[in-house]
């Protein structure tokens, strides 16, 4: 026990030594019929690869999960109807795909403590162990960083929208969860840039 | 279509040639798609010869810079680059420069090889777009030219001759008397010496040699020399190659011609217009100046291929409008005495926006102190008509709506034009908003300062009003941009059913109206577009973003608008045929209206929300 835990311990030390500009991210967005893992269901898991500060659209995925009870969100926001939800897919199997990508490439996520609660939730009731790498929030990023700038930090300033517009990135009107998860990705690229500045950027730097 | 990835389909779906493709093209494209954040970093990443790809923008400005390290063009969004070496196989040439960074997508070749194939309008679009590059690139290389010149035609001095037997002081008197720095010593017409202002220095004063010496102890025998033929480039390289400031030009026969320094030179590197405006500045006749203003449309022919920026032209003129006006007034103050008190002569429209051209008119007025005797208002009527009239003779028409320091409504005391328009402030008419929009931009061209700037002060304090302000809005709104739903061009029609775009009411006005009424609630005291623009960028009115989108509008459409009057189709002025343009100019051409669109509904959304 004590063993696996300390070399898990020296793996991710070393992990948070290297280039982050170098790296596989995998940028995962859920869409939500609520708030709460406990009572409410993942609608649907979008997710893109970075490679080496690349976003590859060839390699998106957006899947809507059959299994999904109840709809409870206006299909007007997240866009899904209960006929979509019938040309998706069993959610076992889109958590299978998925996790997949957990071994070579790190999760990303804004505002992971939601999206990440779902998929733990999800992986446990589908008996899936799955053993990220790391895990980085574009949402604790921008935090850290505003943090340091010495900024006062208010409720909506760290809203994906509000934080794109920082680092100047094209406005997205659409909420959907691949537009999202494109989102997330853009806002890393960006953040990673300005927090790097040509300089070498460590992990580290990022957690 | 894909609507997967929704946000990145509708951008490409607005651009060309994605507009005039089938959807399956475009959802060939985004589903093949590599999207960066380019940086000055990590460009070199992705601008690799062995891997050539075609690069989309979506957001960011970047320069596209050649292998001389000059600008090619300025790229932003829903600009391409990168295609030269997809369609060609060759290295890529050029490099950007990172202005902004920004979200740029990428394409492979196999990806764009398979689109080329199979959309024809695809591979026509960037095969132009290449020949264009191609064209403006060689464009320039032509221009660079003056060193090409010959050495006669820049040669505007006779020469200045001494015999070698001439004394010193003669030299020295005879250099003073023309105005030289450098006097040629021939003997027969043949050239043998020269000697320079810095000859009478170190050869004469640092060595107490008696002035009554002759010149030819003093000057530098057997100078170096060009022939009135060779090119400028040549006489550059040799005043270089020897550290020498001055150089005799002579003809096929060795006769002296002239002296060339590298002050002239160094002048022709300058343009021309500055030497134009320079010449006005000292003309001391009408008949002169008139001489001078005749070769402005000449000048402006040869010039416009010249600069990168052609909307510079607008500037150009207007000084050169500048210093024939301020040089009429010294002339008639030559002529009928000095002014019996202050006055300040002002321009309005677009002469005070520094966006004057060939066909505009005059709009000038004087601001005069408040009671004036009937005696000195005479001086200043015949001071008014004097200019305006001699403007006309300079080839300056005269205003169709008499906005002109002749006419008497526009030669008023600083009460008098503050209660105009304070007028038009309270009571905003259509046409009040018509006389708004000409005599909010104003500029002081010559007299007193302080006269002005007192006025200023008034006008800023009356015309502080939310209602004018919402007013301006709701009539700014009024004016339709030419671009409809899907992005299609709105034509008109003349007589001759030609279609056409207006450029400039259509556009520029347009933009000219947004910015003067955000620059009015600011308080920025200035009347140039790109100035007022640049002021708003220390204000909170408008984000930077929506700055400098209106800059590079303003920027592109007064290009465009120029080219109109300079190469003419037969159209109405200022009119542009969107068939004739390329597709990079067209597809430019919607997304500056477009953006237009954008900046004239948020204006009316800020300034008039209550009254619409």
């Amino acid at each position: 026990m004590v063993k696996r835990w300390l070399s898990r311990y020296f793996a991710r030390k070393q992990l948070l030594a290297q280039n982050a500009l170098v790296q596989r991210y995998i940028v995962i967005d859920l869409e939500l019929t609520g708030l709460d893992p406990k009572q409410h269901e993942i609608v649907s898991i979008a997710w893109l690869l970075i490679d080496n500060q690349c976003i590859k659209l060839s390699q998106a995925q957006h899947t809507i999960n059959k299994d999904v009870q109840r709809l409870e969100q206006s299909p007007v926001y997240h866009g899904i109807s209960l006929q979509d939800v019938a040309t998706g897919q069993k959610l076992a199997a889109i958590l299978a795909a998925l996790s997949a990508h957990f071994s070579d490439a790190i999760l990303v996520f804004h505002n992971a403590t939601l999206d990440w609660g779902f998929l733990k939730q999800a992986f446990q009731t589908h008996g899936i162990t799955i053993q990220p790498k790391l895990i980085l929030d574009t949402f604790h990023i921008e935090k850290k960083r505003l943090h340091h700038q010495g900024h006062e930090i208010g409720l909506d300033d760290l809203t994906l929208g509000a934080c794109r517009a920082r680092y100047e990135l094209p406005y997205y009107s659409t909420h959907h969860a691949l537009t999202d998860a494109m989102a997330t990705a853009e806002l890393l690229l960006a953040q990673c840039h300005q927090i790097s500045r040509g300089k070498e950027l460590k992990l580290a730097a990022l957690v | 279509m894909n609507h997967e990835q929704q946000e990145v389909a509708q951008f490409v779906l607005a651009q060309t040639p994605f507009s005039h493709l089938d959807n399956s093209a475009t959802d060939y494209f985004v589903k093949r798609l590599d999207v960066i954040y380019l940086t000055r970093e990590n460009q070199t990443q992705w601008l690799q010869s062995e891997s050539p790809k075609l690069f989309l923008i979506r957001s960011g400005l970047y320069d596209l810079v050649d292998a001389k390290g000059d600008v090619i063009t300025r790229l932003a969004q829903g600009d391409y680059f990168g295609f030269p070496s997809l369609l060609t196989g060759e290295a890529i040439q050029n490099h950007l420069a990172v202005q902004k960074e920004g979200i740029v997508y990428m394409l492979n070749q196999d990806a764009f090889d398979y689109l080329r194939r199979e959309y024809k309008a695809f591979e026509q679009y960037f095969v132009r777009a290449h020949a264009n590059r191609l064209l403006s690139s060689h464009y320039k290389s032509q221009n660079d030219s003056w060193s090409e010149r010959k050495i006669s035609e820049l040669m505007s001095r006779k020469a200045v001759t001494l015999s070698p037997d001439a004394s010193i002081r003669q030299a020295a008197k005879k250099m003073k008397e023309h105005g030289v720095s450098s006097i040629m010593v021939t003997e027969f017409e043949r050239l043998v010496g020269v000697v320079t202002d810095r000859d009478l220095r170190n050869r004469v004063l640092a060595d107490e040699i008696d002035p009554k010496h002759a010149i030819q102890t003093i000057m530098s025998a057997k100078p170096k020399f060009i022939f009135e033929n060779n090119r400028v480039f040549s006489a550059l390289h040799l005043m270089l190659k020897h550290n020498i400031h001055h150089l005799p030009v002579l003809d096929e026969h060795h006769k002296a011609l002239g002296m060339i320094t590298s002050t002239d030179l160094l002048r022709q590197q300058k343009s021309d217009p500055v030497q134009l405006i320079g010449r006005i500045y000292k003309a001391h006749s009408v008949a002169d100046l008139k001489r001078y203003a005749a070769e402005v449309p000449k000048l402006l022919r040869s010039f416009s291929h010249n600069i990168d920026d052609i909307s510079l032209i607008g500037k150009l003129l207007s000084g050169l409008t500048d210093a024939l006006t301020s040089r009429l007034i010294y002339l008639f103050q030559e002529e009928y005495g000095a002014a019996p008190t202050s006055f300040s002569f002002i321009c309005f429209g677009s002469q005070a926006r520094e966006e004057q051209t060939l066909h505009s008119d005059q709009d000038n007025g004087l601001l005069l102190p408040d009671d004036l005797s009937e005696q000195h208002q005479d001086y200043y009527r015949r001071m008014g008509e004097f200019v305006c009239e001699q403007l006309v003779e300079c080839g300056i028409k005269r205003c169709p709506g008499n906005i002109m320091a002749s006419s008497e409504l526009c030669r008023m005391s600083i009460s008098d034009w503050c209660e105009k328009f304070f007028t038009w402030i309270k009571s905003p008419t259509p046409q009040a908003m018509l006389n708004c929009k000409i005599f909010f931009d104003l500029r002081f061209i010559e007299g007193s300062t302080a006269l002005y700037t007192a006025f200023c002060e008034q006008l800023t304090r009356i015309s502080h009003n939310e209602l004018f302000y919402a007013a301006m809005a709701t009539d700014i709104k009024s004016n339709s941009v030419p671009i409809g739903l899907f992005n299609q061009f709105k034509l008109e029609k003349d007589a001759k059913q030609h279609k056409y775009i207006d450029l400039k009411k259509r556009g520029v006005v347009i933009i000219n109206d947004i910015v003067r009424l955000y620059a009015l609630k600011a308080g920025i005291r200035r009347a140039n577009t790109q100035e007022r623009l640049d002021a708003l960028l220390k204000h909170s009115l408008l984000s930077n973003h929506d700055v400098y989108n209106l800059k590079d509008c303003w920027r592109f459409l007064t290009q465009l608008r120029l080219r109109t009057q300079i190469n003419e189709e037969g159209l109405p002025s200022n009119c542009i045929n969107p068939d004739k343009l390329n597709s990079l100019e067209r597809h430019q051409l919607k997304e500056a209206f477009y953006l237009l669109k954008l900046a004239q509904q948020a204006a009316a959304f800020k300034f008039a929300r209550g009254s619409l």
